[in-house]
């Protein structure tokens, strides 16, 4: 770990002008339990570190609106995974979070900073000598020819085939979750699906965040479809593993058990929060049936693009998503 | 346990440091803070083989509270230790940071020390070295590994090929036959206690404070580096965290350590992390077992041969005794085993818990599965029809063999009996496919000399001063059971000291020989200081008045044992610092530990996620010194063949060498959450023909097998044999054509 600056903000505001004083490559801290990883690897190396884990406003959450719930970027997995409304009303996000990482960390983590957890490639995590266009730009991808079983279906380039780890906004993704963002230039928000970037030529961009911006809050409309959702994460081991293939189901089914609404998203496939249109549009309208989810999960994966070692997880993730239709269609209010 | 004397009280069986662990009073040795205390990193090598050509180590000695940067540049005028298992005292032969070379990726570059871990962290990460790389070669299949024939290059009787009557013949001749390939990749201990020292001088001493496995290595092995007296050697390792063979010799770093310390003047401590951990230190190397087995039509085994080969490094041949086991599971008569070294670019590899025992009898009993399948038979049926009381290699019998009542009493605990025979047919309530299979293992009993100081006091309390570590598994708790059970005792006042070189050797604790050998100088020891209290041989002694009759404040007595057949010639050995161990083969008979598992396994129907919801294991390790650090040491063991069939290994990308995984979140060992009900039992009869108390050895047989009762029972749940390990989602995916399930 290298040295580098360290201070403290009291307030969303105060951290943004901190940010700005700390100048370029400075970097917020929240739950640190992926920042000070990559630092102690010197994968992430910032001059300036600006803490924002006791920023008060930033730390509330509100699942008992009517029109939105509303996540402060502060708050904790953990203590967001425990909430009663939510995990009545959108068990696809409670499980999105206590199926993350490990109670330890999710006692740590916070919602903001795990929407822009960087990937568990190990040639990115890794350091010298492995080649990595997303940690040092025009060095090559060692995983095209490598040992690419954790690595992207979709979303990849021929610079960067790493997915995007996290559970949680692919749960998000599937809601139409936004995002508010504090700046130099005041606030905004934008919608969550357009917070992450494809590597394309550039995987050292991982987001569409301004220099200097922070994230304060995630809002999810309300919708009845939370009731029948469900995050299903398959992996190597049963906790503390990130997800093989992950599935994200919210739906609700009508009077005479058709799927009405229908929410799709696909985790460990992706190199971003991966929704799934096809998917969610070959199911709406049918009949929940094993063959309509199976579809469902095959117009998921049709597009994939497997490399050496991942071709498997285009068979895993069409069961793991018709799994997800069936326990989602199970939950849902008829 | 019985206690021999129906007047006394039960002892207290609880673990005795148990305290001192859970509270964090126990000192780990990398725990201590000496004052002057400078602290030290290694940077390491990027390639996977070649030639240092320029070193700059400018950059990191300008950092800020560095003290000194260590390097093949500064002549660290350093012997080479010899590879423990070729003469010498080393976890491998090769003394990085001595010439340019670089033999595998990751190999130590620099030694950086600081004033700060911070500054010393930072400072290795600015050490720049460049190469002129080689070609290199990691895995079994690559070009350039070079294969031997182990009895060829090791003309020792115990690593000769073994050929039992003629099995060649046999085997073309039987009805039912299997010729199957098995492999398992290479892993990695990963004890929860890192691989670290703190080092010091002391005038012309050197204390060295390591969890290890085997101080008496550390000591005469670190004299041989720095061309000393081992009298000026001392080393400390009262509690070890984790061992599994990884810290069964001296380390790499010791002999670098001890120089930055003379240099400076100060103690100096090093803890290597978790990622150069797995570059380091030993492994368990990758093997490939071909299995060819003959039956005839009634489930009779008639013939078997075990070929295999396992990688080891390009200086090192680390010796393979797979055979050895897989010989003795059976009553076959004619046998053959064939091991052959694949040398290639890592470090070393070296002994990992059940080193040849685990993959060996996965494979051996992965085909035993099979060919119980061919012959249409019971898997538990078959194995109980080829039972043996003679051992089948030397024709002498076992001195104790119970392992017809292990698979009989875990049969019945498990309910094997409700079992139906054709795979995938049994189906739970959620519609996961239920699998239940069934796997012997083994390991060969071993005993190496020991010595033992108790000193009685006339306060009641009584110490113990003896050969043996303490590395989780309970050394302690059985020594003070012996002696508080002997005496008729509290176990309160039994005192112990172990894994100290200023009270005994310290042999070297592993293969499961550590109970055996330092019971077996702790019961002699007892027998002599009743002696010297003028007490009966057996029977509670009131230990306060017997030392006050004596008039003297300490009565104290010693004793040295060696193993049946050994000599003098042993205990030399022994006290230079080197293996010496007799067993599993004595006058007039032979002596292994046994033990049976039963394993269910369900495998999700459209996932096709494995999960072990329950394993039933019995085992006969003879007296059961400890009862419950025995239980943990099998429950240990069991989880460690769970996650050796389903979870881990090293993974290697072949353009780079080294391990690609090598940290806990990429090197999957199992969590709570992938372990369901462990239930232990034990037979319990102490085999006296081997041991003054009957003790045998457990920790190591406790693995053994399990990983073939997963695969096996994976095998029954879905029909699909898995031979290569771990079994992994994908493999039963594609394996498996399994109908969804219905909503």
């Amino acid at each position: 770990m290298r040295p580098f600056a360290y201070t403290t903000a009291g307030t969303a505001v105060e951290a943004v002008a901190a940010l700005a004083a700390a100048g370029p490559g400075a970097r917020l801290l929240a739950g640190g339990t992926t920042l000070y990883d990559l630092m102690k690897l010197e994968i992430e190396t910032p001059p300036a570190v600006v803490d924002v884990h006791r920023v008060a406003d930033l730390a509330g959450f509100d699942t008992s609106g009517e029109r939105e719930l509303v996540f402060g970027a502060g708050a904790r997995m953990a203590d967001v995974a425990e909430d009663g409304r939510l995990r009545r009303d959108y068990p696809a996000l409670t499980e999105s979070l206590w199926r993350a990482a490990s109670q330890q960390l999710r006692n740590m983590a916070t919602l903001g900073g795990n929407l822009l957890q960087r990937t568990r490639c190990p040639y990115f995590r890794g350091g010298e000598p492995f080649a990595c266009n997303k940690r040092r730009p025009g060095s090559g991808c060692a995983a095209q020819e490598g040992l690419d079983r954790s690595h992207a279906l979709f979303g990849g380039s021929d610079d960067c085939i790493a997915v995007y780890p996290g559970d949680w906004a692919t749960a998000l993704v599937a809601f139409d979750a936004e995002v508010d963002v504090l700046g130099p230039g005041g606030a905004r928000s934008l919608p969550l699906a357009r917070l992450h970037r494809e590597p394309g030529d550039t995987p050292q961009l991982e987001h569409t965040l301004e220099p200097g911006e922070l994230i304060t809050r995630i809002r999810v409309p309300v919708t009845p479809a939370g009731r029948g959702s469900a995050y299903l994460k398959i992996r190597d081991r049963e906790s503390y593993a990130f997800a093989l293939v992950s599935a994200a189901v919210a739906l609700t089914v009508d009077g005479d058990g058709r799927v009405g609404e229908c929410r799709i998203a696909v985790g460990g496939v992706a190199t971003r929060p991966w929704r799934v249109p096809a998917a969610e549009q070959a199911l709406r309208g049918q009949p929940v049936s094993d063959a309509s989810a199976r579809a469902a999960g095959e117009a998921a994966f049709a597009g994939a693009r497997p490399g050496r070692h991942n071709a498997f997880k285009i068979e895993l993730g069409t069961r793991t998503v018709a799994d997800a239709v069936r326990v989602a269609a199970g939950r849902a209010v008829r | 346990m019985s206690s021999p004397h129906a007047d006394v009280q039960p002892v207290d069986t609880r673990r005795v440091d148990a305290r001192e662990k859970v509270t964090g009073a126990a000192v780990y040795a990398t725990d201590l803070h000496p004052d002057q205390l400078a602290h030290a990193v290694l940077a390491t090598a990027t390639v996977g083989r070649g030639r240092i050509t320029g070193l700059d180590t400018a950059a990191a000695e300008a950092v800020p509270g560095v003290l000194l940067v260590l390097t093949h540049l500064d002549h660290l005028d350093l012997q080479s230790p010899g590879f423990v298992m070729g003469g010498g005292y080393g976890v491998q032969s090769l003394q990085p940071l001595l010439d340019e070379h670089i033999a595998y990726r990751g190999q130590a570059v620099a030694l950086v020390v600081a004033e700060t871990l911070i500054a010393a962290t930072q400072a290795a990460k600015l050490v720049r070295a460049d190469y002129e790389p080689e070609p290199f070669a990691v895995t079994l299949d690559s070009p350039g590994v070079e294969r031997l024939s182990q009895p060829a290059v090791i003309p020792l009787p115990f690593l000769a090929d073994l050929d039992v009557g003629d099995a060649e013949s046999a085997y073309a001749a039987a009805p039912v036959q299997i010729d199957a390939v098995y492999d398992q990749p290479a892993q990695h201990q990963n004890p929860m206690e890192l691989i670290g020292a703190t080092v010091w001088w002391r005038g012309d001493t050197v204390v060295v404070h390591e969890g290890t496995q085997n101080a008496s290595a550390i000591r005469h092995g670190l004299a041989r580096q720095l061309g000393i007296d081992p009298a000026n050697v001392e080393v400390v390792s009262p509690y070890t965290g984790g061992g599994f063979g990884q810290k069964n010799s001296l380390q790499i770093h010791i002999a670098p350590l001890a120089v930055a310390a003379r240099r400076l003047g100060r103690p100096v401590k090093l803890v290597v992390s978790r990622t150069q951990l797995f570059h380091h230190t030993s492994f368990r190397p990758a093997s490939r077992h071909r299995i060819r087995l003959g039956a005839d039509e009634h489930g009779r085994m008639l013939a078997a041969l075990h070929d295999v080969e396992h990688q080891t490094s390009r200086f090192d041949l680390f010796p393979m005794m797979y055979t050895e086991t897989t010989a003795r599971l059976y009553g076959i008569g004619d046998f053959r085993g064939r091991q052959t070294f694949a040398r290639m670019d890592t470090q070393s590899p070296g002994f990992m818990r059940a080193p040849f025992e685990h993959p060996g009898v996965f494979a051996f009993e992965s085909a035993v599965d099979e060919l119980a399948y061919a012959a249409q038979r019971d898997p538990l049926e078959f194995r109980l029809a080829n039972d043996t009381t003679a051992d089948p290699v030397t024709g002498e019998p076992f001195s104790s063999r119970h392992l017809a009542q292990c698979l009989r009493r875990g049969a019945k605990l498990f309910g094997w009996s409700a079992r139906q025979w054709q795979p995938a047919s049994m189906r739970a309530d959620d519609g996961s496919l239920v699998g239940w299979g069934v796997a012997a293992g083994a390991y060969p009993a071993s005993i190496v000399p020991s010595a033992a100081h108790l000193v009685a006091s006339a306060d009641g309390r009584i110490r113990v001063g003896v050969d043996g570590h303490e590395m989780g598994q309970g050394i302690r708790s059985a020594i003070a059971l012996l002696v508080a059970e002997n005496l008729g005792l509290d176990v309160r006042h039994v005192e112990i000291t172990v894994g100290d070189t200023r009270v005994a050797t310290q042999h070297l604790t592993a293969g499961s020989w550590g109970t055996a050998s330092t019971l077996g100088a702790v019961h002699a020891a007892l027998r002599e200081l009743r002696k010297q209290l003028g007490a009966d041989v057996s029977g509670p002694v009131d230990l306060a008045a017997a030392v006050g009759a004596t008039g003297r404040e300490h009565v104290e007595s010693r004793a040295e044992t060696l193993g049946p057949g050994q000599t003098e010639q042993d205990a030399e050995r022994a006290r230079q610092g080197l293996v010496a161990l007799a067993g599993p083969e004595f006058t007039g008979y032979s002596t292994f530990s046994w033990i049976a598992h039963f394993v269910e396994v369900r495998v999700e129907p459209t996932t096709c996620r494995i999960r072990v919801p329950r394993v039933v294991s019995v085992a006969d390790c003879g007296r059961v010194a400890s009862p419950v650090t025995a239980a943990s040491q099998v429950r240990g063991g069991i989880v460690w063949g769970i996650g050796a069939c389903l979870r881990e290994a090293g993974e290697v990308d072949p353009r780079y060498g080294g391990w690609l995984n090598a940290s806990l979140e990429e090197y999957p060992v199992p969590v709570n959450a992938d372990i369901g009900t462990l239930d232990v039992d034990f037979i319990g009869e102490p085999d006296l023909r081997f041991h003054p108390v009957g003790v045998k050895g457990l920790g190591e047989v406790s693995m053994v097998g399990v990983a073939a009762a997963v695969a096996n029972a994976v095998y029954h749940a879905t029909g699909v044999r898995h031979r290569r390990l771990p079994i992994r989602i994908e493999d039963v995916l594609a394996g498996t054509g399994l109908p969804e399930p219905r909503l």
